[in-house]
């Protein structure tokens, strides 16, 4: 039974008296704590100061975000637990809105109107549910699968509910203690039995993870006869159709999805990509223009939309010449400013939209505007302090060949280039633009010195693997991957001679120089576990 | 505008406009429960509690109607989300009840749920509920002391919703597989009900069986039954 005198509730909604008649239904359960805000923003803040059992929040919230990017933030930046229960309010239960607000997995939703007893039973039903699963999803997070066994053989035999989050639990164990054939023994034998959207979407995925892309574009299509509302699978099929090169069936395929559920960020964002590929510039231009309109309050909006936003509107406009135009140069102009004060943090940013704000301002002629923003792009190179992404550093060289500025093009090549030597599919690109040839010469060189040293690493040649990385760090200082490598070769080093403290002092210095790596790349982890280590390493020196 | 964008349009002002009434009958209701916590119910004199119930199932009805007319037209625009999933059966059921608590309490009905409750089966929650509620509300309507709710799931699923009341109508139940042909305004009856139910129990299909509706007289407490065959 659940105590409702000891639990905290919190309450979004925007629509003040319904808040007050639910807020009542709380009261009648015996529930004193009740908090209630009526915007996302404040319901953040409160998330933030008070630890809720539970949080109830209507799926419309008025202007701004809605229920739904209050829930992801949330959990996005763990600012709730992962106990906090979660039940969403729909306005309905037959909406596109549903499936949207399902998409995100609260605990539980709930179509208005309800009573008291309805509300009591699915938060009684949440609560007592996500507290039986409360061990074994610590355990899942733990990756204690011996642990993760046996609580799942604990639930099976404790009730008979939860049948199916019991399924998903099993393959989950499977998935991670056994080979990938019992998964997939698992789930054909589930389909045997019944056909479900689930077991359909987790062979497809295996499929996938095996490379069998035609299996798996299979398994998806016929998913999606059957349950059309699947909107993962079309997400997964558009994947595997752009890998099997069909850009166009995968536009289709998105498009399919955007039209039950547009508001996903992502999901706008890959039609956008397609749609470019596909040389489709409206669908771009109108897959961009969602994913900057849903993205306007959420935390997962990104750079990426706004500058393919003002490409395709730019391709749009060559092509017309009347009252139209004058529209689409504004829509250009407000996306520009908004780019600028979204992102004024970001100098990488501000790079590539002032090269794409050149960009545009070419199209329309406006040489003034090009010179300017270009100034500005040189400004911020120069002052750079983040890595742009191989894809970004491409597109900001083209765009500066192109209007003629190739100093600071190859400029913005070799500053690439030395972070993504290694990168086959990048340095072929370069080569179709850079009019550097020693640049290339450098990619392959310390490409070379870089894989030779990696080598000495693994046959535990210490000394030699350093003094190719050494040689690496000379051509490409910035490079953070041979810096990293460098550090751990230096503890490694360390670790076989216990004495040379100096390789200790080396490693730190090293690391201490890498100023670019921002805390959301892959790599940041594995710096600062070697930060933790040749510090740990240099406390017992001291003892 | 097109006629494409025209339908899309439609079914926005639908949709609003279905929601917005649908707040209203949310508030009214609201209203008439502070009224009734006001003065407890005891106070209250036989002629008033009937009334209130009627107010109660009024509101009810209405709301349930819109949904299905919303949902309706949806499914003709294909607009219709489907999603079936595994459910639990008692759990679903009870909570149908839940959602008409209020009802039975008005009308004095009792209600038995007879499932067992470690069955899952495999249905579209959202629309079946819907399905559920309408016929509940009715059987509410009609019957006189009690309702027994019966489920099976063997090879399929079968809901039985039994009432003690007078039964349907002989010509409706001659209607099987048309009820669209029951609107009758001179007994009350729209028809939509029964469609709706219909045209859910249709959209369930699994291998080369598909969903349907039974009516019947007789069954378990002598009244109406209503079976809906979910494969």
């Amino acid at each position: 039974m659940i105590q409702y005198n000891k639990i905290k509730i919190l309450l979004i909604e925007d629509f003040a008296e319904y808040a007050s008649a639910v807020i009542s239904m709380i009261s009648a359960m015996g529930c004193n704590h009740i908090d209630y805000v009526s915007s996302a923003d404040a319901a953040l803040q409160k998330c933030r100061e008070v630890t809720y059992d539970l949080i109830l929040s209507d799926y419309n919230l008025g202007d701004g975000k809605d229920g739904q990017q209050v829930f992801e933030e949330l959990r996005h930046f763990k600012i709730i637990p992962d106990d906090t229960c979660f039940i969403m309010i729909t306005a309905e239960k037959t909406a596109s809105m549903v499936m949207a607000a399902i998409e995100s997995r609260p605990d539980s939703y709930l179509a208005k109107p309800f009573n008291r007893q309805l509300l009591k039973s699915r938060i009684d039903k949440s609560l007592v549910k996500k507290k039986k699963f409360r061990p074994i999803t610590k355990a899942i997070k733990r990756k204690k699968w011996k642990d993760v066994t046996s609580l799942y053989e604990e639930l099976c035999n404790d009730s008979s509910l939860y049948r199916q989050e019991l399924k998903r639990l099993q393959l989950t164990i499977l998935k991670n203690t056994k080979s990938i054939n019992e998964s997939q023994d698992y789930l054909e034998n589930e389909l045997d039995n019944r056909v479900t959207p689930w077991a359909l979407t987790e062979l497809g995925k295996i499929y996938y993870s095996l490379k069998k892309y035609g299996l798996a574009e299979g398994i998806f299509k016929r998913m999606l006869m059957e349950f059309p509302y699947s909107l993962e699978g079309y997400d997964w099929l558009a994947k595997i159709q752009t890998i099997l090169n069909k850009p166009v069936e995968a536009q289709q395929t998105i498009e399919k999805a955007i039209k039950r559920s547009p508001k996903l960020i992502k999901r706008q964002k890959a039609l956008g990509e397609l749609a470019e590929t596909n040389g489709d510039n409206l669908a771009m231009m109108q897959a961009y223009r969602q994913a900057v309109k849903y993205g306007k309050h959420s935390v997962f909006s990104h750079a990426d939309e706004y500058v393919k936003l003002t490409k395709s509107l730019g391709v749009r406009l060559k092509g017309i010449r009347n009252e139209d135009r004058d529209k689409l140069i504004s829509e250009a102009k407000t996306v520009f400013s908004q780019l600028q004060s979204k992102f004024s943090k970001s100098s990488g940013v501000q790079l590539r939209g002032a090269v794409a704000h050149a960009d545009f301002s070419a199209i329309i002629d406006d040489q003034a505007n090009v010179l300017k923003q270009v100034e500005i792009a040189s400004n911020e190179f120069e002052n750079l302090d983040e890595n742009i992404g191989a894809n970004e550093c491409i597109e900001i060289a083209t765009s500066l060949q192109q209007l003629g500025f190739s100093e600071l093009a190859e400029s913005v090549l070799e500053d690439g280039v030395e972070q993504y030597f290694d990168q086959n599919s990048f340095i072929e690109q370069v080569k179709k633009i850079t009019k550097n040839k020693n640049l290339i010469a450098n990619a392959l060189k310390v490409n070379k010195i870089n894989n030779r040293a990696v080598k000495y690493f693994k046959e535990k040649k210490y000394n030699r693997s350093l003094d190719e990385f050494l040689l690496a760090l000379n051509i490409a200082p910035n490079n953070i991957n041979i810096a990293l490598n460098r550090a751990q070769a230096l503890l490694k080093k360390y670790q076989q001679s216990k004495s040379d403290t100096e390789l200790l002092h080396q490693a730190e210095l090293v690391l201490s120089d890498i100023d670019r790596l921002s805390s959301d790349d892959i790599r940041y982890k594995r710096y600062l576990e070697l930060l933790r280590l040749s510090q740990l390493m240099l406390q017992n020196t001291n003892i | 505008m097109t006629l494409e964008k025209q339908h899309d349009y439609f079914s926005l002002v639908l949709a609003s406009t279905v929601h917005d009434m649908k707040n209203s009958l949310a508030m009214l209701g609201q209203s008439l429960n502070h009224i009734l916590d006001e003065q407890s119910k005891n106070t209250l004199n036989i002629k008033t509690q009937k009334d209130v119930g009627i107010v109660q199932y009024e509101a009810n009805r209405v709301n349930n109607s819109l949904m299905q007319l919303l949902a309706l037209y949806k499914l003709e625009n294909e607009q219709l989300p489907f999603s079936p999933n595994y459910h639990n059966l008692f759990e679903f059921i009870e909570e149908q009840t839940i959602i008409l608590a209020q009802l039975f309490e008005a009308k004095n009905i009792s209600c038995e749920i007879n499932v067992d409750e470690s069955i899952d089966a495999f249905f579209d929650a959202n629309l079946l509920s819907i399905v559920v509620e309408n016929i509940l509300g009715n059987a509410i309507r009609y019957s006189k002391s009690k309702i027994i709710i019966n489920c099976q799931n063997d090879d399929h699923l079968v809901i039985q919703i039994n009432d003690d009341g007078l039964g349907y109508p002989d010509k409706m139940i001659d209607l099987e597989g048309g009820y669209m042909l029951g609107i009758n305004q001179s007994t009350g009856s729209t028809g939509l009900g029964l469609f709706f139910a219909e045209q859910i129990a249709s959209m369930h299909q699994n291998k080369s069986d598909t969903g349907y509706i039974i009516l019947k007289n007789g069954g378990e407490l002598n009244g109406g039954l209503f079976e809906i065959h979910i494969p």
